[in-house]
């Protein structure tokens, strides 16, 4: 037994439950004013990028340097541990010790790095990819947020997601704005009825294409929702997910606490996101991106997913507030490969665009966030769509299937010539990113037959002549 | 050759540093300048040079906060030698700002707030989470001209309407400019929710306010 310690720790004889990460919410954690916390932010980014050297480099949106990656990452580290998680209900922060984190962080190592998800002929295994991964990325792709109409205009939208083969999972919600022709609002008697309609809408969709054992990821935004969400016959199963946002920068609040209490004794799985703002509490793209570091900490020590789940990476601009621009894909792009080499998360995008669906500036944006997150070790998770939707049923299937498949045509390409092509990718949209600029897109039933629920031919040739372009720069589609 | 208190007044704005601001705010009083002179003519300025730097994207939202706290600072101490009418005469209008109620998104808030701050007006920020009601109440209680609410979700976004049906129940809707704003909100739905006013943005909601407010 040479080199360990006969000392014994409290600490180590536990693991860390979340119970004692409730109570520290609840009742331990340091008080604290939001304000005071969001500036403890700034300052702690602002000292710990000189400290780790970290630059943004605009000329290099997918860096290779494995060393400023590291070290990324150890400046993440360094300020979760600082900051911790704020508790908005409680105005008192969660804190844990730099032992509790790298305890947490071993015991991730010796879970399996692949969990399945869906059911039946559906079932898929989600795994722990590598930077530079040849194995392809599944594709978890939705995201029309509560856009479509409640009812048929739903299941048709959803279907035409569903019926893509490329798709392995389908992300959903908020339900739409509407139940019944009532507009609700959160952790109401409609929020509970809009988020169980919804779900069985879902079903229904993936039902009427062959799929019944399709993976879901729930996005409701309250714990009500997620429970009333949650029911094995006709609503999210043990392999399916819900989502837990993180607010931004690193807080959380008791919808989000008591949907991991929930979770954890319904048995499905957890899906943390976060989206650190460039310009915000973080400051520029370095900051922010020490921030997403700690916010994938946060996922791991208050929302558990550690096993149990994957993770959705984001950053955004704060305005227009977009993950396609060049310093939000570094944030990205950097935050993942940090994750990828220092930690066992299953790790994902999905994307925020500034152009709307059946547009070509969209589907180059499209083609960015799925090239770089595939590089850097991510899956598509949440799928892309407009970052504000101007029109109801604002999203079709050829979204997702035009990310994920740029994703897996990515996969095993090196950092370095997914850099020289998204330098490329971005001059076919960069110049129009402001909401003035950029085209607001079509609805669900400009773009597809209604009824048929087919792509109508000139979205599809816009799609080809985009892929084409690719095909040419050496992307190789099969 | 030192620095004039002027300088150090400035720097204490520009370098965010409340400590510097105060202590020149102290030597500017013992120095028996009328103090209103440093308001009008180093931290009116300052702070706006701090806005414009935002405005550019050369300074970050905390350091427009905390540039802002230097400048309250400041103000603090040399208000105590200020007629309150003179101190109210710099202001340009008063107004309410909060995330509705069930929203607890603050960034896209805060910065309106101190864009709004730094332009001149008198900002009271209730935070997030606000009851429609205490919109109202505090609009009532601080005299504000204008009530502005903001959501990130269309779901809560549905809760700023109330603060119209609350001012129109007290018959009180025509004391008060209303504008709604947020990331899923459109012009439309902010006119359709009775509102006066939109923007997409901090910048152009500063200017949208400079036009209702008419400074």
């Amino acid at each position: 037994m040479a080199g360990l310690s006969n000392r014994v720790k409290k600490e180590d004889l536990f693991m860390l439950q979340f119970w004692e990460v409730a109570n520290r919410a609840i009742n331990t954690g340091p008080l604290m004013r939001m304000k005071d916390f969001d500036l403890k932010i700034f300052k702690m980014t602002s000292r710990l990028i000189k400290e780790y050297g970290i630059t943004f480099d605009p000329k290099t949106p997918i860096p290779s340097e494995n060393d400023l990656i590291d070290r990324l990452f150890e400046a993440g580290l360094k300020l979760y541990v600082e900051v911790g998680t704020y508790c908005i209900d409680t105005e008192r922060v969660i804190r844990f010790s730099e032992e509790e984190i790298r305890e947490a962080l071993r015991e991730l190592q010796a879970m399996p790095d692949e969990i399945d998800i869906g059911e039946g002929v559906e079932r898929r295994r989600l795994f722990k990819r590598k930077i530079e991964d040849p194995r392809k990325p599944l594709v978890i792709g939705g995201v029309v947020e509560d856009s479509p109409k409640e009812g048929r205009d739903f299941v048709q939208l959803y279907k035409s997601i569903a019926q893509e083969r490329i798709i392995d999972g389908i992300y959903y919600g908020p339900p739409p704005a509407s139940i019944e022709g009532k507009s609700w609002t959160i952790a109401s008697p409609l929020d509970c009825h809009a988020a169980r309609s919804a779900v069985s809408w879902m079903r229904e969709a993936i039902r009427s294409v062959g799929r019944p054992g399709l993976h879901l990821l729930d996005a409701c935004p309250s714990a009500l929702g997620t429970i009333s969400a949650c029911f094995p016959e006709n609503g999210l199963r043990k392999t399916d997910a819900v989502t837990l946002a993180t607010v931004s920068e690193i807080k959380t609040n008791f919808e989000l606490l008591n949907k991991v209490a929930y979770t954890l004794h319904y048995g499905c799985m957890r899906s943390p996101f976060w989206t650190s703002i460039v310009g915000g509490f973080g400051g520029g793209p370095e900051g922010a991106a020490l921030v997403s570091i700690a916010d994938a900490l946060n996922a791991l020590m208050v929302y558990y997913v550690g096993g149990a789940g994957y993770v959705m990476v984001s950053s955004i601009l704060q305005n227009p507030p977009i993950n396609t621009a060049r310093q939000t894909i570094w944030v990205r792009n950097v935050s993942l490969q940090a994750l990828a080499r220092n930690t066992n998360l299953i790790c994902g995008g999905g994307g925020l665009t500034s152009g709307g669906p059946g547009t070509e500036h969209q589907l180059w944006e499209i083609a960015a966030l799925g090239i770089h997150t595939s590089v850097a070790g991510g899956h598509i998770i949440h799928g892309a769509r407009k970052a504000k939707l101007v029109k109801p049923n604002q999203g079709t299937g050829m979204e997702p299937r035009w990310e994920g498949e740029t994703a897996r045509a990515s996969a095993g390409l090196s950092r370095a010539d997914v850099n020289e092509l998204i330098n490329f990718i971005l001059t076919k949209y960069e110049s129009k990113i402001a909401p003035e600029l950029a085209p607001e897109g079509f609805s669900f039933e400009e773009l597809y037959d209604y009824e048929e629920v087919h792509v109508k031919p000139h979205y599809f040739e816009l799609y080809l002549k985009v892929k084409n372009e690719l095909a040419q720069k050496g992307l190789r589609f099969n | 050759m030192g620095k004039s208190v002027a300088e150090e007044l400035r720097e204490g704005v520009l370098e965010f540093d409340e400590e510097k601001a105060t202590k020149a705010a102290q030597k500017w009083l013992e120095s028996k300048i009328d103090p209103f002179r440093a308001i009008i003519e180093v931290l009116t300025p300052a702070i706006q040079e701090m806005g414009d730097r935002f405005e550019k994207g050369e300074a970050f939202l905390p350091e427009l906060i905390m540039a802002t706290d230097a400048m309250n600072a400041a103000v603090k101490v040399l208000e105590k030698e200020i007629s309150k009418e003179k101190l109210e005469s710099t202001k340009k209008g008063r107004i309410i700002i909060g995330t509705i109620k069930g929203d607890i998104h603050n960034i896209g808030k805060n910065i309106v707030t101190i864009m709004l701050m730094t332009a001149g007006y008198d900002v009271i920020d209730l935070g997030v989470d606000v009851e429609p009601s205490k919109f109202v109440e505090e609009a009532e209680r601080s005299g504000a001209q204008l009530i502005m609410a903001s959501a990130l979700m269309t779901f809560t976004a549905l809760n700023m309407k109330k603060i119209v049906e609350y001012l129109e129940m007290d018959g009180s809707r025509k004391k008060y400019k209303i504008v709604f704003g947020g990331g899923p909100l459109t012009e439309a739905w902010a006119k359709e929710m009775g509102a006066d006013g939109y923007a997409p943005d901090a910048l152009k909601t500063v200017k949208l306010v400079k036009r209702m407010m008419g400074s």
